[in-house]
Parts: structure tokens; sequence; C-alpha cells
């Protein structure tokens, strides 16, 4: 057997050729744009967050409350990240290797711990890169409303941040080589989200979260015990390090696997797959048992339905007195009843038994998207404007989980055409039951923002006015998204565009189902600034965003014939040669 | 009396099951070295179920598995143990030649050139030796994972579905060499459909939804019985 030296020094040549052929192969031109574009893109966003934060400085009283509460609300953001570490260690994270590796060298006789190292470290410095940099742009955002030098900020949010991140994946090591599993490490997660929510109860730093929350705020007020949160995020790191010999190969090899594919579907920016891998890396599938059982459905949307039988259910046999009086379609074949009120019954019914089968993971992942959509809003409404965007980012998605029974319609697109409707009608009618859930995780929002507001029959007004536009925008963000799909590499009308145009295009594309998302928080800003009774101008601002809503419900209904109509004024075939669908106008 | 050979490769009531879907029920199955056996059964049986737990890329949900008395999955098991895939699993950016030396330098041998531009001729790679496999053809990337497989010392060599994508020549080929490889002392288990290959080897296993429903020469059961 091969000696661990001679191994290691194999592993290292291997590296070592690999980077060779990737350096022969690197296009200098291509990474110039791409620095170019990140650097465009990056500097524009955050020169404008810059602007925009740093329009009004906060006064003294809320600095101090700051300081005093908010290492722990820091800490929770910590705990968050930790949690989110430890479940995925449960699952055999967060080591993403390649297939290869896991065949070639997981099953040699090389030491597990020594094959794992190279990995984990460069896991360790990507994180701690992008905790720095996401810490230090934070920093520098809170320098601007609560004072202070902005690279003592920078400094300290690029600590915490780097800190943060790199505990997790620390945690995440640990866990998975010492085989812990998902209940375990479901508990750990649990007792830190619990440590950390005390510790905002009682607005006392108790936690080694709060402790990396007071090096964020270190340039507000020092407490060198903070080091204490540094120091547990090392420990983790450490023992993560020493833990990564148990790793499993059989979830290294899953993991490898779905990550490979998802990296393929992220270059193609293809949302829908991204998601379900990611759903299928979380191990996050849908409940055998749901949550809970409603009705049998009138079952109008199988091909059975077209026989001419008197169902039994209510609504069936009021679409047949319907149908008695003049059906809707007298030259198609017979149905037992209204065929649109059939089919809205069938599709409640089939988007509320998909609602019903998430997992608690998945619900508990929307209560807490509620929740920072609704503390992001209370934010923007304090005064830091750019907090729309978190919110409507946090609300588009929650909306992409919310419109799984509609996203399931389109990735089974054959299924689709198997139903006596227009593809456009089934999507759209699938929206109601995606709206009911996603009211409900709007008011998680609203229960964050209230309560963050300290209360107030006035404040739960007006918040519940924005939750119903801010919750359904939400929700049509996330449906433009789904029902577009990933960009085609080429299509015909990019023959009549400059390339430049193309490239603004692709990012209109993407941008604009989150932009949609976004639309509906605005109308926090458009209160904030009202000079009349807040209750009115949120009713007066939630019209037109109710009013984009169904344009979105509109554009999915009738996008096939829109398209349609559209390639034939151009004097081209159908798009991607679909018949356009005519059924069920 | 002669003492019955030891078993290399031995499974011990090994299951494995994914939530309620039991992929394999109880097992036992003793392997002698130098005997060929083939894992027949039609798809879902349980046979790569339970080559993946030899090579230990699976962990059995109960019982053990164990190579010259090694669990499977550990060092000196990975050292004995050599497993060449139904897909094969190659990296994008190292070519026929960079995979076989880093193989061999994993498993700590030195005089490899000789072993492998042998083999690489006899699979009809030797041109190819320098040519990424990621541009290669799925027989040529599968007679990759041959030479990968072969060019390492083992003494158990489990097979899944080998004869996917290979043309006759490379087919016949490889059977031969896994013939020698038993000659050697080597014990050769073979996951496959090919019935004409079962008909040949000195044992078969049939599985039938994880469970084991023969184990016996090939020569005295209806062969097709165990994959209809």
């Amino acid at each position: 057997m091969a000696n661990a030296r001679s191994c290691q020094q194999a592993l290292a040549d291997l590296r070592r050729a690999r980077r060779r052929r990737r350096v022969a192969d690197f296009d200098f031109m291509e990474a110039l744009y791409r620095a170019y574009v990140a650097a465009l893109f990056g500097g524009a966003a955050l020169w404008w967050l810059a602007l925009r934060v740093g329009g009004k400085e906060v006064g003294a009283a809320t600095v101090g409350r700051v300081a005093v509460d908010g290492p722990q609300i820091a800490g929770a953001v910590v705990a968050v990240a930790l949690a989110i570490g430890l479940r995925s260690g449960g699952r055999g994270g967060p080591l993403a290797l390649e297939a290869a590796d896991v065949r070639h060298v997981l099953l040699a006789p090389v030491g597990r711990r020594a094959a794992l190292r190279g990995p984990a470290w460069r896991q360790l410095r990507f994180g701690a890169a992008w905790g720095a940099g996401l810490g230090a742009v934070v920093g520098v955002l809170a320098s601007r409303r609560l004072g202070g030098q902005w690279p003592a900020w920078a400094a300290s949010g690029a600590l915490a941040g780097a800190s943060c991140v790199d505990a997790a994946l620390g945690a995440a090591m640990a866990v998975s080589g010492w085989r812990l599993g998902r209940r375990v490490a479901g508990v750990l997660a649990l007792g830190v989200l619990g440590w950390s929510a005390a510790d905002v109860l009682v607005a006392r730093s108790t936690s080694p979260m709060s402790w990396l929350g007071q090096v964020l705020l270190w340039p507000l007020r020092w407490r060198p015990g903070a080091f204490g949160g540094v120091a547990f995020a090392a420990l983790l790191v450490v023992v993560g390090l020493i833990a990564l010999g148990g790793t499993s190969v059989e979830a290294s090899e899953r993991r490898a696997s779905l990550v490979g594919q998802l990296r393929f579907a992220v270059t193609m920016r293809d949302l829908r797959t991204v998601i379900l891998l990611r759903r299928q890396l979380a191990q996050e599938g849908a409940r055998r048992r749901p949550w809970a059982r409603i009705g049998a459905g009138t079952g109008s949307l199988s091909g059975r339905s077209r026989t001419p039988v008197v169902g039994t259910s209510r609504a069936t046999r009021t679409g047949a007195r319907r149908a008695g009086r003049g059906g809707e379609h007298p030259a198609g074949p017979t149905y037992p009843g209204s065929r649109r009120g059939i089919a809205l019954s069938a599709l409640w019914h089939r988007g509320s038994q998909g609602l019903l089968r998430f997992p608690a993971a998945r619900l508990a992942r929307l209560a807490l998207l509620g929740a920072a959509a609704g503390a992001a809003a209370e934010g923007a409404w304090q005064g830091t404007t750019p907090l729309v965007a978190a919110a409507g980012l946090a609300l588009y998605v929650a909306g992409l989980d919310v419109a799984e029974p509609l996203a399931q319609s389109v990735d089974h697109a054959a299924l689709l055409d198997g139903y006596p409707l227009a593809r456009g009608a089934v999507l759209a009618g699938l929206f109601p039951a995606s709206a009911v859930a996603m009211l409900v995780v709007g008011a998680a929002g609203v229960a964050t923002a209230v309560g963050m507001a300290g209360g107030g029959t006035r404040a739960l007004a007006v918040a519940a006015v924005i939750w119903v536009a801010a919750s359904l925008c939400g929700l049509a963000g996330a449906i433009i998204s789904t029902v577009q799909g990933p960009p085609p590499l080429f299509s015909d009308s990019d023959l009549m565009l400059p390339p430049e145009a193309i490239g603004a295009k692709v990012v209109l594309r993407t941008l604009w189902p989150p932009l949609v998302s976004t639309v509906g928080v605005l109308p926090v800003l458009a209160v904030r600034a009202s000079s009349t009774d807040p209750v009115a101008a949120a009713v007066a601002n939630a019209v037109p965003v109710l009013v984009l809503v169904v344009i979105v419900l509109v554009w999915v209904r009738n996008r096939e014939r829109l398209h349609a109509a559209f390639d034939l004024a151009l004097g081209r075939t159908a798009a991607g040669g679909r018949v356009p669908d005519g059924r069920g106008a | 009396m002669a003492s019955p050979a030891p078993s290399v490769l031995a499974a011990m009531g090994v299951t494995k099951s994914y939530g309620d879907l039991v992929a394999l029920e109880p097992l036992d199955l003793a392997v002698e070295a130098g005997q060929r056996l083939a894992l027949v059964g039609h798809n879902g049986s349980g046979k790569t179920t339970f080559i993946k737990m030899a090579a230990g890329l699976l962990e059995p949900t109960s019982g053990t598995v164990a190579v010259a008395g090694e669990p499977a999955g550990s060092l000196e098991a990975r050292a004995l143990l050599s497993y060449v895939p139904d897909e094969p699993v190659l990296y994008d950016d190292l070519s026929v030649l960079e995979h076989i030396e880093f193989t061999c330098r994993l498993h700590g041998l030195d005089d490899w050139e000789d072993r492998a531009a042998d083999l690489l001729s006899l699979l009809g790679l030797a041109a190819r030796a320098d040519d990424l496999p990621s541009r290669f053809s799925r027989g040529l990337r599968q007679k990759t994972s041959i030479v990968l497989g072969l060019v390492r010392p083992f003494s158990v060599l489990v097979v899944d579905e080998p004869f996917v994508g290979l043309d006759p020549p490379g087919r016949e080929t490889f059977v031969n060499l896994m013939e020698e490889a038993a000659r050697d002392g080597a014990c050769v288990v073979v996951a496959t459909h090919q019935l004409d290959y079962a008909a040949t080897v000195d044992r078969c296993v049939g599985l039938r939804d994880g469970a084991v429903v023969y184990d016996g020469r090939p020569d005295e059961i209806e062969l097709p019985s165990l994959v209809g």
C-alpha cells in the first residue's frame, strides 16, 4: 500500500497538473470582461446603496439602542447561518467534491482527512472571502447611518462576516465528519437558534453568536470580550477539519453528482432547475402524507372528464345545471358542467394538495423569509430605504417556493397538454392556492414588522393593507420567473439587436421578476413619504400594485397567444415550433 | 480433506434501505480467491447496490461487507478492491495517461508504465493515451475506466455492467483480462444482464427485489429465469 507521504505528493501533483491545464486554457480577455462587468454592476449597486442609506443619520437615542440591542440581533443572523451549516452537515455537506475525486481519491487507499483537507481549505477560504466582503459592505452602510469612521466599520464587518461564514462551514464539517445525522443536526440547530433568541429577548449577549454581533458593532462600543466570538468560529473550523476524515463517501458521491448539475444549471441561468437540485441536495422531498387532507376534487382535468358523466360533487352538479341552460362550448365535447367552474375547483384542489405536502423544513424557511421581509420592510419604514429591495427579494424567494404547483405544471408540459384547457388557463388557475399560501407567508412578515414597531392598531392596519399587495406581488414576480423559464441560448429576435443590446436584454430578463416582487413593497415608502392618513395612503398605493398582479396573471394566461401573435406579425413560425393553443378561451 | 479457501469478499446479513424502500434484503455471500462470480437480476434487483457497498461507496443499513477481513471502505479494503463502475467517472482535464499515473501513484506503484502500455494496447487506446477522455465516446471512456481498474494492484475486482458501450473486440479483451485476473488469484464479481457471459463464470448469484433467489453453478439453472 502507498505511504501517506507519497499519496500526499500524488494529490499535490494532480492539483498542480490540473492548475497548469486550466491556466493554459485560460481566456484572459473573457476573464477581463467578466471582471469589468462585475465591477461595473457591483460598483454601481454599492454606490447607489451608499447614497441611499446615507440620506439620514439616526439620532443619539437610536444609536444607543443599536449599541445595546444590535449585537443580539446581529447574533441572530449568525445563529441562522450556523443553523444552516449544521443542517447541511447533517446531510453530508458542506463539501462539494468533483465526482471524479470521489471515485478516484476517496476510493484509493489514502487517508480521508488528508484527501479532503485541500477541498475543505478551499471552501473555507472562499467562504471567508465572501463573508468578509459582505460584512465589509454591511459595515460601510452602517457607518452612513450610525456615524463613525467607515474603515473601522468595514474592518469589523469583514471580521464578523468571515467568522460567521467559516463558523457555519466548520460546524457543518464537524457534524458531517462525526455523522451526527439529520435529526441531531436539527436539534443542535434549534438549540443555537433558541439560545440566540433568548439573547434577543433578555437583551444580553451570552452566546458566541451575539459576541460575533458585538464584533460587527465594535465601532459603536468596543467590547474585548467579543473576541470570544472569533475564537469560537476558529474553534469550529479546527474541529471541523479534525472531523473531516469521517465524512461519508455515500453522501459525498450524492452531493458530487447534484452539485455538478447545479453548477451547470447556474451557468445556464436555469433558476427552476437550480431550485429542484437544491431541494435534492437538501433532501427536501414532498411529504408522503399531507399536513391535512382536503375534500376530493372533481377530477375534471383528467382525460376521463371528457366523458359525459354526471359527477357526484356539488360543483359538478351545479355545473351540469348551468350546462343544461346552454353550455359555453356547444361545438366541443359535452362537459358535465361549467368547465371554468369545475376547472377552477380542480386546479384549486391540485394546488392545495401540492402545498399541503411541503416538508417542515420548507415551511420553516418560508416563515423565516416572511419574517425577514417584514423586518426589512420595517427597516425601510424607519428610513433605510434600500431595505425595500431586501424585502422584495425575500418575498420573491418565498414566492418561488409557493408557486410550486404552477412550476410543476410548467415542468411537465406534456401533462399540461393533456388537459382540455388552454395551457395559460391552467397556469393562471393554479394562482389562487398559491396566493392563499403566500398571504400566510406574508402574515409572518406583518407580525414581525408590527412587533418591531411596538404594536398599535394603526400600524397593524397599514401593515395589513401593504401585506396583501406585497405578498401577491412577491408571488407574481416568482410566477413570471417560473413561467418564462431559462433564457434561450439564442433567439430569433436577437438577430435584430446589436450585441450590446442582447446583453442588456439578458440582464433585464433576469432582473425583472425580482423587480416586480419589489414593486409590492414600494407602498411602504409611499406611505412613509405621505402627509395624509397612513391607512388611506396605504390603500391608495396598494391598488396599483394589485393592478400589476392582475396584469401578470393576464400575461400568464395569454402569454402563448401573445407570443404567437407577435411571431405572426414578424412573419415567423410560432416560438419553439409550438402551435399556439387556442383551446378553452 | 483440504480446508475451504478463505473468503476474500464476504457479506454478512447486509441490508440497504432508503427510507421505506428496501434495496437489499439481508444478504450473506462469501466469494473465494480466484472465483469468478456473476450477479444476475433484473433492473432494481440490488446488483449495483451490493457492488457499491463492496466498493465502499454505499454504507450498509445493517450487516457488514468485508474485503479480506477488513470492513469495506476502510483504507486496507480500498487498497485490495478495484471497482469498475457502469458509468465511467473521469476528470475532464486529465489525459488518459495522467489518469493512469495518478491512480498508480495513489496505490504506491512505481513501475506502472509497462503494465499501462500493455492494457492501453490491448484495449486499443494506445494512440489516444495523451487525449482527454472528456472528448471520448462512451465506449472509449468505458475502456479508460477499465484500464484504471486493472492497472492497479487488487485482490478483488468488482465490475458493474461492464459491457455497456463496448465494441465486440473490447468486450472480448475485457473478458480475457478478467479471466487472467482470476487465474492470478483475484476474485472477480461482475453485475450483468449478459447471460452469455454469466454462463461462463464459476458461480452465479441471482437477485430479485433485493433478495437472493439462486446461488450456484450457472449450468444448473435456466439463466433467463433470473432476469425474467
